[in-house]
């Protein structure tokens, strides 16, 4: 393959798993919470792309969002709201339990066969440019990404509500002790992370056209242990993580020989190994604390 | 401040001191570390409260602030009850507390420090003005306003976490050791402008461990021992070694 075709595929794998990530790393920063969960959001967005795309892109699209926050914001009020006082361990664990606990609803609900539908089909076709053939939904991707990134970045460094979630993230106490309403801000920042999880399952549904009961799962395991290697407690640094892991699985699959390339999660994972062994805490590790009582 | 000075003569509390505990009460997984306190802070008054390691200074405001369950007692501000409220409704209700070691938010600027601290302002007074105000109470701000915060020395941070928590414009203003580990001169700086504070009549409730300074700012301190108030001293006894000595050891 062209190098310059497999830099785009690996740019917007990279990209994808960049926006997973930075909506776990959101999370994480003001809740100590690695959202296993993440994953089913992305799914249950999906299947609502799926079952409304008949109804016209545009109306599709806002219910998949839609559904994306709500389930997102629910997690918040149903689950992880009485669950706040606990130590990350058991946040883990709870996360763990719902996403299994959803992909049996889903399964129950759906079927565990996948569901089909043309999503956006239009954007599965490749366009060439300057004689490299590239697929536009890398194209599109890698834009979306852009254009979200810069919006979180403004909202987090421009607003008040962003700034008041960044000082949550550091010290979510003394943040109270000004005046930051906790149960706010969580909120905000679960919606927030709903929003980029649904965003995800469009590229994934426009991808796949397919979507089941598991589907967000691969995403999320690998976006999770990108933000760990980057260092989940900044937002940078899941980001990074985050995009890194798809850059460096994309890249081993455009470029490991024939025969090694079935290894490829292994050779992704020994450089997660490594990572970690040279910077336990991450790659841009921060030094927050967190105190949410 | 209202047009029907009559009826609200009646119904106002001016009598009722600003700040009023009672029985106050903390546990730490059963263990009390604060054991029925009780005292009050008038209008305008300054007091202080003072007390070894461990005697439950810091427990006592923090539950004051919301920030720590009482298991039992009261505290009113100016008759409202505050126990049972988050902190973030307890600085709506008018009650500000500068927590023990400065917490500073390192990564952001003193500038985003400072509109963190009003978040939940209670004055009509604009923001800027609000700003302009503390920065004349804390020049240095005003200097290091786009630097991160973690990058000010001790003495600097301390201001700022005066400095943002007076931007909610509390009634009440506690502050738990605001000298800890702050030199002399800095230590000065912080006590000239809580004294500016003090006097453009702002409520002071102030934690402290060295006993003399406290007694000497204050217009009553009290010493708190193992989670009971044993004495309540005026700037008189500030060098009344007999005194110093009961209060730290008991009587
Ligand atoms: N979060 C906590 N969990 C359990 N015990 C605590 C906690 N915080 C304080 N304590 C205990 O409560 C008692 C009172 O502590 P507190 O911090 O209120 O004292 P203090 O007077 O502020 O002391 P210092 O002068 O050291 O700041 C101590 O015995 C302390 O060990
Ligand atoms: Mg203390």
């Amino acid at each position: 393959m062209h190098f310059g075709q497999s830099l785009i595929d690996a740019l917007s794998l990279g990209a994808l798993y960049a926006l997973v990530a930075l909506g776990i790393g959101l999370v994480f920063g003001v809740m100590r919470l690695a959202n296993f969960a993440h994953g089913e959001i992305i799914t249950g967005a999906a299947y609502a792309l799926i079952f409304t795309w008949h109804l016209g892109p545009v109306v599709s699209v806002f219910v998949s969002l839609l559904v994306g926050v709500v389930l997102a914001i629910l997690m918040e009020l149903l689950v992880f709201r009485r669950l706040r006082t606990t130590t990350p361990a058991t946040l883990l664990i709870a996360s763990f339990g719902l996403s299994f606990l959803l992909q049996r609803v889903y399964e129950a609900l759906f079927g565990t066969n996948v569901r089909t539908a043309p999503v956006a089909s239009g954007l599965a076709g490749t366009v060439t440019v300057l004689g490299l053939r590239l697929q536009i939904l890398s194209l599109v991707t890698i834009a979306l990404t852009a254009v979200l990134l810069l919006a979180v970045h403004y909202f987090l460094t421009r607003t008040n509500l962003g700034l008041q979630v960044r000082a949550a993230s550091t010290d979510f106490r003394t943040a109270r002790l000004l005046g930051v309403r906790a149960d706010r801000v969580i909120m905000l920042t679960f919606g927030i992370s709903g929003g980029l999880a649904a965003v995800v399952a469009f590229v994934m549904t426009v991808q796949t056209g397919a979507v089941g009961p598991t589907f967000g799962v691969p995403l999320t395991v690998l976006a999770l242990v990108g933000a760990v290697i980057g260092g989940i407690d900044r937002v940078i640094g899941s980001l990074v993580g985050g995009f890194l892991m798809g850059f460096a699985s994309s890249f081993f699959s455009s470029w490991l020989p024939e025969g090694i390339v079935r290894f490829r999660d292994a050779f992704v994972f020994l450089l997660v190994i490594l990572v970690l062994l040279v910077k336990p805490a991450g790659l841009l590790a921060g030094s927050g604390t967190v105190e949410r009582t | 401040m209202s047009d029907l000075p009559g009826k609200v003569a009646a119904t106002t509390p001016t009598q009722t001191p600003l700040l009023d505990v009672r029985d106050l009460e903390v546990r730490y997984s059963g263990v009390p570390a604060v054991k029925g306190v009780s005292f009050h802070v008038d209008r305008g008054e300054t007091v202080g409260l003072i007390g070894p390691n461990g005697a439950g200074k810091s427990s006592t405001v923090l539950a004051l602030a919301g920030a720590v369950r009482a298991s039992s007692g009261s505290a009113t501000l100016d008759g409202v009850e505050l126990t049972g409220h988050s902190p973030e409704e307890v600085v709506r209700l008018g009650l500000s507390l500068v927590p023990e070691g400065r917490n500073m938010f390192d990564g952001l600027t003193v500038t985003e420090n400072l509109r963190l601290g009003a978040v939940a302002r209670r004055s009509e007074v604009p923001l800027t003005a609000a700003i302009a105000e503390v920065v004349e109470l804390f020049p240095i701000l005003g200097e290091f306003r786009d630097r991160p915060a973690g990058l000010l020395s001790g003495g600097q941070q301390q201001q700022l976490a005066i400095a943002r928590t007076l931007l909610a414009a509390p009634r009440m203003l506690i502050l738990d050791e605001p000298s800890l580990g702050l030199s002399p001169t800095a230590v000065d700086v912080v006590f000239d402008a809580l004294g500016r504070i003090r006097d453009a009549g702002t409520s002071v409730l102030v934690v402290e461990q060295r006993a003399e300074f406290t007694i000497a700012f204050c217009d009553r301190t009290h010493v708190l021992h193992d989670g009971r108030l044993t004495l309540a001293l005026t700037p008189g006894a500030a060098h009344d070694a007999d005194l110093l000595t009961k209060a730290y050891f008991g009587s």
